[in-house]
């Protein structure tokens, strides 16, 4: 095994921005595991125990040791029908020439037990949650990897949800059992009771009894075009929403004035 | 009104709460991350249209600026740049002026005045399309940077500063943009334009260079199909 | 010289305090400010004429400036190109492998080879190579990276994606090789290249990604005309 040594200067002491996580054991062995360099450039450590199995993003991973396999899979509930496996599929095959998170997976694991790095492409955190048998949705792009017995369903956010450059689903989750979600930026939770407006690109997830619209970002056409807000969800009931204090359209938009002609 | 900054200096964002209905936040375009409902939005250009049509063509930044009003005491709104970095907050109080690069300017309360200078400025970011904003009045002003923002009390012996990564300074600096070593330098050495500051004053840098960014992704860029 | 970094880890910066006549050399584009008596000069390294123009043909520009302090002591901030942290070396016997686009700067007398063999295809061809720096006396050498720097002991083996390398200890073997047993699986699994390390050393990896973040965001920019 390898020791990890942490870089000789100490990072400055901001603190660590992660999601609350509900108290209480359950749902099988605590998986050991370790994330550093957060809340900027956050990566996670995962110690495999023998024979146990972490799922993770596709291209997310940063170094395993040489006795941990890896193998790709779809990330399709275990136990759902071929409808939903080949809907999946496709799903997938088009995410991942389009650009947004691919739903393939990939499954890490080895008989000795091992340890695996992994980190998402954009700068900021990562979050965990220990799953309670709760429901957590999250924007797809902020799912990172997972162990134990989750299930999860794509949500479709509806017709206007497909202007959005962030994608037009939600990934619906439940279960028992480890769960890792990254943020662009750092993720800060929200306490809902009452309209609330998100925009898209910073909505890393929420849960609760919430009702949400897509809409453009108002003030009308002049508004929706003018602005440079993108699309808007706009959440009415009690619970807690996830922001993300970074936004990829946003970053798009402050660097195209910059680019060589 | 009330705010607070949460994950700098790596993520800078604002949380600003109102106070009163009718108090308002002047806002870059696509900066608002959420609010509450209730928080008015309008959407407009900024300075005139003579201005903002010569900020268009030069191919600057866009010439929109989002107003967000408070209907009810309380009400809260996040707001954050589109580059990684910190959100610098400036309390004007009307004793001094700034003057920020116009990519620099992320918020600022309705009571600040916002002013494009050109004189004084012409050749500072030539070619950019980026230019000075004059900020003065009284009220909290919100500049934002990509990556850290460094400030350096200037005093009698001047600092020089790459072009790109000056964020703003204080009114009263005296500034000339120069070549750095000759021709030579100029196109080997990468170190182009850069700024000697003279005077007493404030100047704030930013640790990274959009332009180095943007050069990093340009080969990853789709390529515009022939037609 | 005195070498401290400030900003970590994001938006890292060197902040190098020359004494008088002091030189440190630098990658093009690396100085963010500095004071009035520090000279540049735009050498080519160490290995002349020669050596700058093998690094054009690498794929990338790699033309270093010497920054020196006249008439008394200077100044001078250095960062790197991607946001990340920025980590002060101190040069072994054995010298460091660097991914090209990590180095920053060392110090005049630091030996920086960019003809090293056997990476062709290390970084699928992005232009990205990489570079040997030995020295016969100590002296520092500054990397940044693309996230938070972390080091790895390499105690046996280990398996690290290419695209989060940012240098290693000479002592160690390395060979790259596919992630995934077959093309279509290593397509599909997303993985790149990785790098299989043997032998006893330290590795220094970024917790990003460039070509990854760059392929993603890259697709989102409007479109360039060649």
């Amino acid at each position: 095994m390898s020791d990890l040594q942490q870089p000789t200067s100490p990072a400055p002491a901001a603190p660590v921005r992660t999601a609350p996580v509900p108290g209480g054991a359950g749902g099988g062995p605590a998986t050991r595991f370790e994330i550093t360099h957060g809340p900027s450039f956050a990566m996670l450590r995962v110690d495999l125990a023998p024979g146990q199995v972490v799922s993770a993003e596709a291209g997310s991973m940063v170094a395993r040791h040489s006795g941990v396999g890896m193998e790709v899979k779809l990330n399709a509930a275990a136990s759902a029908g071929f409808v939903a496996k080949l809907k999946a599929f496709m799903i997938a095959l088009i995410r991942k020439f389009v650009g947004g998170e691919t739903f393939f997976v990939n499954h890490f694991s080895s008989p000795q037990g091992g340890s695996v790095w992994i980190a998402p492409a954009m700068a900021g955190a990562i979050a965990h949650r220990r799953m309670q048998g709760e429901t957590l949705t999250l924007s797809t792009g902020a799912y990172m990897a997972s162990t134990g017995d989750l299930q999860m369903r794509l949500k479709f956010g509806g017709l206007r949800s497909l202007l959005a450059k962030e994608g037009a689903f939600f990934l619906q989750i439940t279960g028992h059992g480890d769960l890792w979600f990254n943020s662009y930026g750092g993720v800060h939770s929200v306490p809902i009771n009452g309209p609330f407006i998100v925009d898209n690109g910073h909505l890393v997830g929420f849960e609760g009894a919430l009702d949400y619209v897509i809409k453009g970002a108002g003030g009308g056409l002049m508004g929706l075009v003018a602005s440079g807000e993108g699309i808007v969800c706009e959440f009415n009931g009690q619970g807690t929403v996830y922001l993300q204090s970074r936004n990829r359209s946003a970053l798009v938009d402050w660097l195209t004035p910059l680019l060589p002609r | 009104m009330r705010y607070e900054l949460l994950d700098t200096p790596d993520f800078g964002m604002v949380r600003a709460g109102f106070d009163q209905p009718g108090e308002a936040l002047v806002v870059e375009s696509g900066a608002m991350v959420a609010r509450d409902s209730g928080v008015q939005m309008k959407t407009a250009m900024r300075g005139g249209l003579g201005s903002a049509l010569k900020r268009k063509v030069l191919g600057g930044e866009s010439f929109f600026q989002s107003t967000f009003t408070a209907t009810a005491p309380g009400q809260q709104i996040y707001v954050a740049p589109g580059a990684e970095g910190d959100v610098l907050p400036l309390e004007l109080d009307g004793s001094y002026g700034v003057l920020l690069h116009s990519g620099a300017f992320l918020a600022a309360a309705s009571t600040v005045n916002l002013d494009t200078k050109w004189g004084g400025a012409r050749g500072f970011f030539s070619g950019t399309g980026f230019f000075l904003l004059r900020c003065d009045g009284v009220g909290p002003l919100f500049a934002s940077s990509y990556g850290g923002i460094h400030a350096v009390d200037v005093g009698p012996e001047g600092y020089i500063c790459d072009n790109h990564h000056i964020v703003g300074f204080t009114q009263g600096l005296r500034y000339t943009v120069t070549k750095v070593g000759g021709l030579g330098s100029f196109f080997l050495g990468g170190e182009g334009l850069v700024c000697r500051f003279e005077g007493q004053g404030r100047l704030w840098m930013s640790t990274r260079n959009g332009r180095s960014l943007a050069a990093f992704l340009h080969p990853y860029r789709r390529v515009q199909a022939k037609n | 010289m005195q070498i401290d970094v400030g900003y970590r880890p994001a938006p890292a910066m060197a902040r190098v305090q020359l004494a008088a006549g002091e030189s440190i050399m630098a990658e093009t584009g690396a100085m963010v400010g500095m004071s009035t008596n520090v000279h540049i000069q735009t050498g080519m390294g160490k290995r002349g004429i020669m050596g700058g123009l093998k690094r054009v043909f690498g794929g990338e520009s790699f033309f270093q400036n010497t920054f020196t302090a006249q008439n008394g002591p200077g100044e001078l901030l250095l960062a790197h190109s991607l946001c990340g942290d920025i980590v002060p070396l101190e040069m072994t016997q054995a010298g460091f492998l660097i991914q090209s686009s990590s180095y920053i700067a060392s110090a005049p007398w630091v030996d920086i080879d960019t003809k090293v063999g056997g990476f062709k295809t290390f970084f699928g061809g992005e232009g990205l190579f990489v570079l040997k720096a030995t020295t016969t006396h100590p002296g520092q050498i500054l990397v940044g990276a693309f996230g938070g720097i972390q080091e790895l002991q390499c105690d046996g083996d280990l398996v690290i994606d290419t695209g989060h390398l940012v240098c290693w200890d000479a002592t160690l073997d390395y060979s790259v090789g596919k992630s995934a047993e077959g093309w279509i699986a290593t397509f599909l699994s997303g993985e790149g290249l990785v790098c299989h390390f043997r032998g006893q050393g330290r590795i220094w990896i970024q917790t990003r990604n460039p070509s990854e973040y760059g392929g993603l965001v890259g697709r989102m920019l409007p479109p360039r005309k060649r």
